[in-house]
């Protein structure tokens, strides 16, 4: 275990609601999601005084970028919580979740600020998710987009298909986790999808977005916030809720040359992250009761199981298909139908649940007993981060 | 689909100072692509510095166009102007014989979408897209 680790824990986690297509501008759900967690850690708006987001707009090509309407960054916050004055820290920069999490550890951990609240707030674009609408294709985009290789959905399909391929698994294996998934998904009142069950039929049966991915093999996306609060582990054990302490850490730069186009970069990159993030805690795959695996495309459950050591290489698709991942099996996997069932939240879905599962607030869907949860985010190549939240703040 | 005036056409692509050799050959009908003289390496897409051991000692050199599918999907709901009336299309992520993984994107091109396998030996052909532009596009190379 690391000299960082277990020096800070998240506190409170909130919610607005996830909606699609709301008349309401994103401002009002980032407020709404950043009352909910301060109050869940029996804290006040007043209480926070430092910030911290990923601002980034949620289009693939668009160019959505409306301060409160599109996206919400820290000045904005700022000015939603009547903060203005007293944030003592920040910080705002393009990347993915943990990033910011652990940034804001480390200011609550070092006394840079007391209370830190990050949010991550996300709309449905204006017109498609990925209308790559560029006359010129400069840059990263100068090999994909003039082949039409426009849309993340394509981008990951073809590690689906590679998969498939060299390990011989089918969509009815894929089925067996989407089915799973959103099972999880109806004990989850705030999710998307609750009230709408699937079938194995509905998934093989799904209109085929970029094939092997077919509709639900993509997240959904929802206007919505997420939004939690953290202190540094001495405060935290005098706050409303049981702390959710950081006992691992882990982030990874893994520059792919092309962009997606060689998908075993993903599970390269994702074990590289793994590697660090066991490092950091002094834990390995076997010390999880439940895991929150990022899962803005269906590929990624796969190579973040084999990455990470849960299973070799090539095993995800059978071991998922045996039953250990459901809530009554060895690892149960996204409680809570994260961004497939709960709402394209790019990692917060993960991130929240991790926190109520070890601090066994998850409800109709909590796992007995769990001490150490993990959460990741990223698809592996690019760029990843990955948390472990424990019970205890020495794990 | 908005309605428009001008017919759609695909998104083109801008040379920089590190990728314009790439696009230059492809011009003229020629498939080059980026290699480190220092550790005997092909980059692409091109680098500023070799990714495997950071040398600024890279060339352009011309492969064979020789190639087989690594993977690929076909698209079947893209709504990006210039491709939408191309569906089901194949992206193929194309891996060149000359090294393990030097792989690049372009479509599988005459073959029927649902035809195209994982290892089908494929050749480098052009498509004309501006006076300045071709893009390297693959076909099915009978001869394996």
């Amino acid at each position: 275990m690391d000299g960082f680790s277990g020096r800070a824990a998240i506190v409170g986690v909130g919610y607005s609601k996830l909606e699609r297509r709301s008349p309401r501008p994103l401002a009002h759900f980032a407020r709404e999601a950043a009352e909910a967690a301060t109050a869940d850690a029996g804290l006040t708006i007043d209480d926070i005084d430092g910030l911290g987001t990923i601002p980034n707009i949620a289009a693939y090509g668009n160019t959505g970028d409306l301060e409160g309407i599109d996206i919400v960054t820290v000045p904005k916050m700022a000015q939603l919580l009547g903060r203005e004055h007293e944030i003592r820290w920040h910080v705002q920069t393009p990347g993915l979740c943990p990033d910011t999490i652990m940034a804001a550890a480390a200011a609550v951990a070092s006394g840079a600020c007391t209370y830190a609240l990050v949010w991550r707030a996300v709309n449905v674009p204006k017109g498609r998710y990925s209308d790559f609408s560029l006359a010129r294709a400069g840059g990263e985009h100068q090999f994909r987009a003039p082949y039409g290789f426009t849309m993340p959905a394509a981008w990951q399909s073809v590690a689906l298909r590679k998969y498939m391929h060299d390990h011989g698994s089918t969509r009815e294996d894929m089925a067996a986790f989407i089915v799973q998934n959103r099972e999880n998904t109806q004990l989850n009142p705030k999710a998307y999808w609750h009230g709408t069950p699937l079938t194995v039929e509905d998934y093989l049966e799904a209109p085929m977005v970029a094939d092997p991915f077919c509709l639900y093999d993509c997240d959904i996306p929802v206007d919505g916030c997420v939004a939690v609060v953290l202190a540094s582990a001495e405060r935290a054990q005098d706050l409303a809720q049981p702390p959710a302490y950081i006992t691992g850490h882990a982030q990874t730069t893994w520059p792919t040359r092309g962009g997606f186009t060689d998908s075993e970069n993903m599970w390269d990159g994702g074990a590289a992250m793994g590697k660090k993030l066991w490092a950091s805690a002094g834990l390995g795959p076997d010390d999880i009761d439940t895991a929150m695996l990022y899962d803005g495309f269906s590929i990624f459950l796969y190579v973040w199981l084999e990455a990470l050591g849960f299973v070799k290489r090539g095993e995800a698709a059978s071991y998922i298909a045996s039953g250990a991942t459901a809530l009554d099996g060895e690892l149960p996997l996204n409680t809570s139908g994260c961004s497939l069932g709960e709402g394209r939240l790019h990692g917060m879905a993960q991130i929240a649940e991790a926190v109520l599962q070890v601090t066994g607030r998850a409800g109709a869907r909590q796992i007995e007993g769990a001490a150490h949860t993990v959460a990741t985010v990223g698809a592996g190549s690019l760029a990843s981060g990955g948390l472990i939240f424990s019970r205890e703040a020495r794990a | 689909m908005s309605s428009t005036d001008t017919p759609a056409i695909k998104p083109v692509p801008v040379p920089d100072e590190v990728t314009a050799p790439f696009w230059e050959a492809a011009n003229r009908g020629v498939l080059a692509i980026q290699h480190c003289e220092a550790c005997d390496y092909y980059v692409h897409p091109p680098e500023a510095l070799c990714p495997r051991c950071q040398t600024p000692d890279l060339e352009f050199r011309e492969v064979s166009g020789r190639a087989r599918v690594y993977t690929h999907t076909i698209v079947r709901d893209n709504v990006t102007a210039g491709f939408a009336e191309d569906e089901p299309y194949v992206i193929g992520i194309i891996e060149l014989v000359e090294q393990e993984r030097l792989v690049l994107v372009a479509n599988v091109v005459n073959v029927a979408p649902e035809d195209v396998r994982i290892g089908m030996p494929l050749r480098v052909t052009f498509e004309r897209l501006t006076e300045d532009i071709a893009l390297p596009q693959f076909e099915p190379d009978g001869e394996g």
